[in-house]
């Protein structure tokens, strides 16, 4: 409210500026308020809960404020919390490359000349709309997730070598492969997207200087739709840790509301933060690996940038230290 | 190579080059058509297959004993099934209408303008992105209390209007369109509104429909909203209804009504998603984006 007035007050001078910044928050407004309600007040809530014991009484709750001890406890004493953890993370970072390269194989397939493209299209997008929900868990219980015939021991016997973590990391992938296939519906629609928004006389003019189709992918292709295998590699991290298939969900839920398992509220949602905080890591370093590779001309107009303005640091120190001589000799002529 | 010609991009005739192609496509299709096939063949499976073992995958025998259980069991109840499907009908309608609005205009907003606390918005957006919805289920319930909402139908939508996985994705498409293409439409007098409504919206649809499947997805299946915030039945959605169906029975004869109920909540999201798809592939061939 008080931001909204002090805009419009500012809006009187006419500066161009501050109208446009008043048309954004106006447009931003509505997803702001729901945001702040549903979801952020409940973030900061349930992070209040996971620095306190909360205790649910047919009364109420009674949380009394106990620091960090939550976490502290999970990563001391809870056995299965962590390596479940650390299983999820290597998990997670051996499947979304699968992921986002067969999505992208299946977009640049459907993108090329074949007939029916439109019911291809429909078939590898639907899954998504099942992909959640009761009927995963039904068919990955009927063992549905893995194809059969490939030889899963002939495979674990040929990655021994790997330190017992990663191996089961890497069968599980093999376990899931089908399942992986079906989580990348929403991915081939953007990379499709993306693929068939760019423009087909670079194409021409690349078979023109003798390209191959090889090269034209590398080259014009895959530059082109980088900022789309960003936003497919977040995407999918985010849907696989959120995923109902996901044994971490079962385990902090079990912990929040199970009769058995339940360790207290507060313990269950410090669970949940020491959870987004793996996720967000995760996120931020699938991030910064695809945003690093800046194409060469980048790279030389920052390193001119950096060039120039050491040259202006200098040429301001030179100017300083001539001013300091000058109020000195001043100073020792009026001595 | 990735050539588009208005609106008939598939070639009209079958070449031999193609078969290749289709060689690599097919088996893959045929995997991701497994899901469906299962939920279909699962629903008419007689009750000796539904536990035969191994599992088979195939319907051999399919009868409508299922679906005929299913009508018993809704005769039962107090409520009729229409009651619940209207509920969820109108639930699911507002909530993916009011999202696609609301993602697209702050995505609009984040992506194409500049005012204060921009990058932070973007960047507890990304935060709540990364949540686990679990954690905050009973915050939310407190939040929904003070705000006198409980057995109020608005708590069945306003909890999931605001999607932050929606806004993300239909932000990084407006980040795609060029700067000049809405400068130039300013230039010739438009309005923010204007450029929303004429160059935004169209451009972005292959994400909008995207997200709007994600949402009706999201609302479609909420069964959470149901058991919270209502306490009285007649308030309650279809999928709530069809959970409490295969719960209460979930004895043997439960399995096939669960199968069926399955079917039937399945159905809708197949509509929606065929509907979409047709815009998506509509956008494709008229986008101005070069």
């Amino acid at each position: 409210m008080k931001e909204q007035n002090k805009n419009k007050v500012r809006r009187k001078k006419g500066s161009l500026k501050q109208k446009e910044a008043l048309m954004g928050y106006l447009f931003i407004l509505p997803w702001l308020i729901g945001v702040l309600i549903f979801v952020l007040r409940p973030l900061v809530q349930s992070f209040g809960f996971a620095l306190s014991k909360v205790k649910m009484t047919p009364k109420g709750r009674i949380s009394t404020f106990i620091g960090l001890q939550n976490f502290t406890q999970i990563l001391q004493e809870d056995e299965t919390f962590p390596t479940e953890l650390g299983a999820y993370l290597i998990k997670t970072i051996i499947a979304v490359p699968v992921i986002v390269v067969f999505a992208l194989i299946i977009a640049l397939l459907l993108n090329s000349k074949i007939k029916g493209k439109g019911v291809f299209r429909l078939i590898f997008f639907l899954p998504v709309i099942i992909a959640s929900g009761p009927v995963m868990t039904q068919l990955v219980d009927q063992g549905a997730g893995s194809i059969p015939s490939i030889n899963t021991s002939a495979i674990s016997s040929m990655i021994s070598f790997l330190p017992g973590i990663l191996e089961d990391a890497i069968m599980s992938v093999f376990e899931n492969i089908v399942m992986y296939l079906w989580y990348s519906g929403v991915q081939i629609l953007i990379f499709l997207a993306a693929v068939q928004k760019i423009d087909t006389s670079l194409y021409e003019a690349a078979k023109m200087d003798g390209g191959s189709t090889w090269e034209c992918f590398w080259k014009i292709t895959l530059p082109t739709i980088k900022p789309m295998i960003l936003l497919n590699a977040v995407y999918t991290v985010v849907f696989l840790s959120n995923n109902e298939q996901n044994t971490i969900i079962t385990t902090i839920k079990d912990a929040m509301f199970g009769t058995t398992g339940s360790k207290g509220y507060g313990y269950a949602s410090a669970m949940a933060w020491l959870y987004a905080l793996v996720v967000t890591l995760l996120v931020a370093a699938v991030a910064a690996f695809l945003v690093m590779k800046k194409d060469v001309y980048q790279k030389q107009a920052k390193k001119v940038r950096k060039a120039q303005k050491k040259e202006e640091r200098l040429l301001k120190k030179l100017e300083r230290r001539g001013e300091k001589y000058e109020q000195q000799k001043l100073k020792k002529a009026a001595r | 190579m990735a050539g588009y010609k208005g609106s008939n991009i598939n070639p009209k005739k079958f070449e031999r080059g193609q078969i290749k192609l289709i060689i690599a496509v097919l088996p893959l299709a045929l995997f991701m058509v497994l899901p469906i096939v299962f939920i279909v063949c699962h629903a008419f499976k007689p009750m000796e297959e539904l536990f035969a073992f191994p599992p088979r995958f195939l319907v051999t025998r399919p009868t409508l004993d299922n679906f005929r259980g299913l009508m018993k069991a809704s005769q039962t109840s107090g409520i009729p099934l229409s009651r619940y499907a209207f509920n969820s009908v109108m639930v699911t309608l507002i909530d993916v209408v009011l999202s696609i609005i609301l993602s697209t205009s702050a995505g609009f907003a984040l992506s194409k303008m500049r005012f204060k606390g921009k990058n932070m918005l973007m960047e507890i957006n990304n935060a709540a992105l990364m949540f686990v919805p679990v954690a905050v289920m009973i915050p939310r319930y407190l939040v929904i209390n003070t705000l006198g909402l409980t057995n109020n139908p608005l708590a069945h939508v306003l909890p999931l209007v605001a999607m932050p996985v929606s806004l993300f994705l239909v932000k990084q498409f407006i980040d795609q369109i060029p700067d000049a293409l809405i400068d130039a439409a300013y230039i010739d007098g438009a309005t923010d509104f204007t450029v929303y409504r004429k160059i935004i919206f169209p451009l972005v649809k292959p994400a909008i429909a995207t997200s709007a499947i994600l949402a009706f997805q999201q609302v479609w299946t909420n069964v959470e909203s149901s058991n919270l915030y209502m306490n009285e039945d007649g308030l309650r959605t279809l999928a709530f209804y069809m959970n409490t169906l295969t719960n209460a029975n979930n004895t043997v004869a439960g399995q096939g009504i669960a199968a069926a109920a399955t079917l039937i909540m399945f159905v809708p999201n197949l509509v929606m998603f065929i509907f979409c798809q047709k815009s998506i592939m509509n956008t494709m061939a008229h986008s101005g984006i070069k």
